[in-house]
């Protein structure tokens, strides 16, 4: 297995614990209503966001020794991104006919989930990278 | 994926090298054993550094290594 891949691999089993760790502490703690009142649950899911960042940016940065990354990897790197787009255009659709659909009667979406959107869709990002990763080594064998 | 026009013959020359390791030659080529993995099974065409760099690595001439096969449609 390539160093990329390994990491793409690690990535992605990192990203779903990080995802599914950010979505037990906002259900734990009380959903939507919890995370407007108590700043104590806003700092633990701010801390998971940037602890899982910071993660994710250490492994990627050993890929930066020499020979760990060739021309093919980078291949496969450069295209990545298609995935990423239509998991974040997939990702914005699905939040915004949910917001829509939840809060028509009422008119306006509470303030929150501006936040709330821009999480789900950094988390989807680092995840639909992995696996954009990991499905080109899948197709160029 | 189907196999591309460009041919090698990487495994062969890598036999003829006293049977040089695809790690060795990975190493001589700059580049990681996954792709003359790739290379060696067709799956993979190189920029036109590697395939330099690989003929290099065997002491023979780009079209030692590689070919370029004409198929008519």
């Amino acid at each position: 297995m390539a160093p990329l891949q390994k990491r793409a691999l690690y990535s992605l089993a990192i990203g779903i614990v990080w995802g599914i760790a950010i979505i037990v502490v906002f259900i734990a703690k009380g959903g939507v209503t919890a995370y407007t009142e108590d700043t104590a649950m806003r700092m633990i899911v701010y801390g998971l966001l940037i602890g899982g960042l910071l993660a994710y940016c250490i492994m990627m940065a050993t890929l930066r020794k020499p020979g760990q990354v060739d021309e093919r990897d980078k291949l496969i790197m450069s295209r990545a991104p298609i995935v990423q787009l239509w998991a974040v255009f997939i990702s914005l659709a699905v939040w915004s006919i949910a917001l829509t659909e939840i809060y028509w009667d009422q008119g306006q979406i509470p303030v929150i989930f501006p936040y709330l959107v821009f999480m789900s869709l950094f988390i989807v990002n680092v995840l639909a990278k992995s696996i954009g990763i990991l499905i080109g080594y899948w197709r160029e064998g | 994926m189907p196999n591309t026009r460009v041919k090698n013959r990487i495994r062969r020359l890598r036999f003829d090298h006293n049977e040089m390791t695809q790690e060795e030659l990975a190493n001589h080529a700059g580049c990681t054993r996954q792709t003359i993995i790739a290379l060696e099974q067709g799956k993979y065409v190189p920029s036109i550094t590697l395939a330099f760099q690989i003929a290099r690595a065997f002491r023979v001439t780009l079209e030692e290594v590689f070919q370029y096969e004409e198929t008519s449609k």
